[in-house]
């Protein structure tokens, strides 16, 4: 074992993630002289030796209330951040690409209120720079707040407080939260004071949607027998307002639905003249020249597409067949069976 | 713009390198929970502004005046700028007015080494540091140099007034420095304040610890700038009469006494100092001491000696005053003294620290009765052409008897009976200043008579000479010391007659009697006053006794802080009962008690538990005991689930118990989550408490 990585384990307690409520008793908070401490030190030194040199007894009296103050500002700073209760909180899915946004819960149980602690993910959560942080991180520890993607938070006394860190995704399927650090160096910043926490708790990254997908396998395209065609006749979905359109045709209801996510934009309803019953999204339909990932990429934007449109639809893809429907519960369904496909 | 141009010092953010972080971030740079209201910034600006004067304002007393008003100036313009919101100055303006300050200290000390040119050029430096702050590091560089500059105002004061000056200043300093920590909300500064008083509170009884045990090093390391004694005030080598007096208006303390039993008349407290036997006509010198003349010192004792101690405050020179006649040398660490035949004590070093040591004086002695006619031959030297009516007088004298007692009886009677004055502003003395002022103006103080004295004594053939030193001192009933200020100041002469040795005559005495036997209060100061204020203040017992405490506590602040040496610190540990006192037993000594004031210290701090209410305190006792009897509640469980479980069928509890739990639980329940639960009247929260504890009893 390398020397770093004992330390890792021996001294910082590095492991795997816990689960539930941790509390940061005095064996996890480790502490020591920050920059400007050790700067402060050198002064001290220099103090005393003035004081010595000119006989100052006042000068040694200055010296040691400072330096004193500055053990007094150890304990201080060592409180700020010891006996922190931490808790995760939920986290939604995010599309891969995307920053996964953990909720973490931050509860202070003592009579003290706590001022600028730091709180932020090793590394910025990637999985190659997990791997990085987690092998460099104790070198890290000495570097206060250097590639930390860091938040301040102040939790008054018998208070709590949550705050969300983000954390950018790559690739589908569990995303677990990095090792999170929380430092601080209140009240005076002469000293750093840091601990570790690794919550138990993951995100689900579902795979990037296609960003230029081709329109939706809609039954009529799918039959392919040339009489469907874009018309007046069925209600086929919604699509963007175009200029020009009947303002019969507006979808209000989908306007009041979904303004505020769409951005205010007006929508359309579209009528098709073919039949639009059976959209049916399926992983062997694709084209096989595609990989996985540009499949599932595919589905991924059909599936939302079709949510958009309102349109029924039905899913199937390996082990998971689902009946046509629509809805937030069709879609996480869907969502989820194209995250986790050939993933644990 | 206003924001773009204002000086907001804002802690660093993620987005910036640490370390390095500008202080004046573009609109919208900053991340919305970082960005602050602009009066924040003022406020830990003008507070660090505050902090800086507080450290700078004492320098005003030794700096020349030129750097005092430039660093007003720059202080002024920084808290203009900050309370504007103005743009920083840029670095062209303050390169210029740093360059000059280098050949303006030049200029004014001559060199920028040794210790005043360095304080001025620091006290320069932070004031342009101030106008020069633009990251966070900066903060730290001038938060630093403000505890060393409070260090270097030691070199000139070190009172009690500036030591509560100082923990003011770092009260100041370390308020400013809490106040930039902050990354969110800012509490209002009483609350930082209180903050910040905590620490140095608490930093307190470890300061004192460190102080009194720390092991102490006598300086210096290395050898100190020639100016680093400069400015202490002393008894002067010479003496010119109808030069003004300083010394005599100053209320500066020379020295304190301590006698260890009873304290000797007033009129037998002549504290000797120099000895003064040469006179070229204008100016008395000492006697070069050659090694010819050197003989052995006859004391004869009349009476038991004093034994006493004398704390004396450094006065650059090397004279150690003792009461007449010293019978042995007083010790002085690292410091050896020797005796003159002259009897005048000398130190190998100036006293440039505050000293003390233990003397044994007798007060009645017959000095050198057989001293020989050689030694005495150099008491005798006058200059010719000088003072030809005193001479003439002398001859006159001389020839009415061969007595010498008798003709300085005679002399004395000439200083009483004619009209001689006591004064302290002279009139100036010509050529033969003698002959004026024993002819002429007859208006002078001590040195005057002293000298015309033992220069008319010589013109008789009567060996004499000039004494100064210390006349009088002040007892202070409060502590039992004697204060010897400067003002207490005085000369004197000997004259050595046969058969009697050197006796000491007093002209002064024999002219204003109650400058000798004055009582407690020494009014020199106020005599040159004396005809402006007519109150006198030594009457007045409330300003004596204020006064006096005053003293006392200046005396202790001398034994125990100022003067608390290696020496001093050794001896206050062999009196607690440390018999071998070196830097082992002290480091021990000092990590011990340190360590249990920490303890002491640091548990209330770290372990405070919250403080549960007296309610939830009882639920949880009741948990505890519950979980003793294998039913501990799950942390999911509310009271109403728990207590659903312990009554079920099958529960350890026994029946009996069941209900009382039943009712425990069921009265926790409402009194924790009814309604209005708060507004409950005390007597009723009583009654509860108190029926709880009985149920809580009746369940154990």
């Amino acid at each position: 074992m390398q020397p770093r990585q004992l330390v890792d384990k021996w001294l910082f307690r590095l492991g795997a993630a816990e689960p539930g409520e941790v509390v940061l008793n005095q064996r996890r908070v480790f502490i020591l002289p920050s920059k400007a401490g050790l700067g402060f030190a050198a002064l001290l030194a220099v103090m005393f030796i003035s004081s010595i040199n000119y006989n100052l007894s006042l000068g040694f009296a200055l010296t040691f209330l400072i330096a004193a103050c500055a053990v007094i500002d150890m304990h201080l700073t060592f409180r700020n951040l010891a006996y922190l209760h931490l808790s995760p909180g939920r986290v939604q899915p995010v599309f891969a690409g995307e920053d996964a946004r953990f909720e973490l819960h931050l509860a202070n149980r003592r009579t003290h209120d706590r001022y600028a602690i730091w709180i932020g993910f090793i590394g910025d959560g990637t999985a190659v720079d997990r791997r990085r942080a987690a092998a460099d991180h104790a070198l890290r520890a000495l570097r206060p707040l250097a590639g930390l993607n860091a938040q301040a938070i102040d939790i008054g006394a018998m208070s709590s407080c949550s705050t969300t860190l983000s954390s950018t995704t790559v690739r589908r399927g569990w995303l677990a939260a990095p090792r999170i650090r929380l430092t601080t160096r209140f009240p005076l910043g002469l000293l750093h004071a840091w601990s570790y926490w690794h919550p138990e708790l993951s995100v689900l990254v579902y795979p990037q949607p296609e960003t230029d997908a081709p329109p939706l396998p809609l039954a009529g395209e799918a039959k392919t027998d040339g009489i469907g065609r874009s018309g007046n006749d069925d209600f086929a979905g919604i699509r963007a307002y175009r200029p020009g359109d009947s303002i019969k045709h507006l979808a209000w209801r989908q306007i009041a639905r979904v303004e505020f996510e769409a951005g205010g934009q007006l929508v359309t309803k579209q009528f098709e003249g073919g039949a639009a019953s059976d959209l049916m999204l399926d992983y062997d339909q694709l084209p096989h020249n595609l990989t996985i990932e540009a499949r599932l990429s595919r589905l991924t934007r059909w599936v939302l597409e079709a949510e958009e449109r309102g349109l029924a639809y039905g899913f199937r893809l390996g082990a998971v067949a689902l009946e046509p429907s629509l809805g937030p519960a069709q879609q996480q369904a869907c969502l989820r069976a194209l995250a986790l496909y050939e993933r644990p | 713009m206003r924001m773009a141009t204002s000086t907001p010092p804002v802690p660093a953010t993620p987005a910036n390198k640490p370390g390095r972080v500008l202080l004046r971030p573009l609109p919208g740079s900053l991340p919305g929970p970082m960005s602050r209201p602009m009066s924040r910034d003022k406020s830990d600006t003008l507070l660090l502004i505050v902090a800086c004067t507080l450290v700078l304002a004492p320098h005003a007393a030794h700096v020349p005046l030129w750097i005092t008003a430039s660093c007003v100036l720059m202080l002024a313009w920084r808290g203009w700028i900050t309370f504007r919101g103005n743009r920083m100055p840029p670095r062209w303006i303050l390169l210029p007015i740093a360059l000059l300050s280098a050949p303006g200290v030049y200029g004014t000390y001559q060199t920028f080494f040794g210790r005043d040119a360095g304080v001025a050029m620091l006290v320069l430096l932070l004031t342009c540091k101030l106008l020069e702050m633009r990251a966070r590091r900066d903060l730290f560089v001038v938060v630093c140099l403000s505890f060393f500059l409070m260090l270097t105002n030691l070199f000139y004061s070190q009172t009690i007034g500036t030591a509560l000056l100082m923990l003011a200043a770092t009260v100041a300093i370390l308020t400013t420095q809490l106040s930039f920590q902050y990354t969110g909300a800012v509490p209002p500064l009483k609350k930082r304040l209180q903050l910040c008083l905590t620490i140095v509170g608490l930093a307190l009884p470890l300061m004192l610890v460190l102080f009194f045990l720390f092991p102490r090093i006598q300086g210096p390391l290395w050898g100190l700038p020639g100016d680093a004694q400069s400015g202490r005030t002393g008894m002067s080598e010479t003496m010119a009469p109808g030069n003004i007096a300083k010394l005599a208006l100053s209320e500066e303390i020379a020295f304190r006494a301590k006698f260890s039993d009873s304290i000797p008349d007033r009129d037998a407290l002549y504290w000797r100092g120099v000895v003064l036997g040469n006179y070229d006509g204008r100016t008395w010198t000492r006697m070069q001491q050659n090694s010819g003349t050197r003989t052995s010192i006859t004391i004869v004792p009349h009476a038991p000696p004093v034994h006493y101690q004398v704390t004396m405050e450094p006065s650059g020179q090397r004279w150690l005053y003792a009461l007449e006649l010293p019978q042995a040398l007083p010790q002085l660490s690292d410091n050896t003294s020797s005796l003159t035949p002259d009897l005048q004590i000398i130190a190998t070093q100036p006293i440039n620290d505050r000293v003390r040591y233990d003397v044994a004086s007798v007060v009645k002695f017959t000095l050198q009765p057989d001293e020989g006619q050689l030694a005495l031959q150099d008491w005798l030297d006058l200059p010719p052409g000088f003072n030809p009516q005193t001479h003439a007088y002398a001859a006159k004298l001389r020839n009415t008897t061969d007595d010498n007692a008798s003709l300085v009886r005679t002399v004395l009677t000439l200083f009483r009976t004619e009209p001689f004055r006591y004064t302290l502003e002279p009139p100036p003395l010509g050529k033969h200043a003698v002959d004026e002022f024993l002819f002429l103006t007859r208006a002078g103080f001590c040195e005057h008579y002293a000298s015309a004295f033992v220069v008319l004594m010589r013109a008789l053939d009567i060996p004499a000479r000039v004494v100064t030193g210390y006349q009088g001192g002040q007892l202070n009933p409060v502590d039992d010391y004697m204060t010897v200020r400067q003002s207490d100041a005085h000369a004197w002469a000997e004259v050595w007659l046969k058969g009697r040795g050197w006796i000491r005559i007093d002209p002064t005495a024999a002219v204003a009697p109650e400058r000798i036997e004055r009582n407690l209060v020494p009014s020199t100061s106020r005599q040159g006053f004396g005809g402006l204020i007519p109150i006198d203040l030594g009457r007045q017992s409330w300003i004596t006794a204020l006064r006096q405490r005053g003293d006392a506590v200046a005396n202790g602040w001398n034994q125990w802080v100022l003067n608390y040496t290696p020496q001093r610190q050794k001896n206050l540990l062999q009196s607690l009962g440390f018999e071998q006192v070196d830097w082992s037993t002290l480091t021990l000594l000092m990590i011990g008690l340190g360590s249990a004031v920490m303890l002491a210290i640091a548990v209330p701090l770290l372990w405070k538990r919250r403080d549960l209410d007296p309610l939830e305190h009882l639920y949880r006792k009741l948990c505890d005991a519950l979980a003793a009897r294998g039913m501990p509640r799950a942390s999911h469980e509310g009271p109403r689930s728990y207590g659903a479980r312990l009554t079920a069928p099958g529960s350890p509890i026994v029946p009996a118990k069941q209900q009382a739990v039943a009712e425990f639980l069921q009265l926790y329940e409402a009194a924790r989550y009814a309604r209005g639960d708060a507004a409950a009247p005390n007597a009723a929260q009583r009654e509860l408490m108190q029926r709880l504890k009985a149920l809580f009893t009746k369940i154990r």
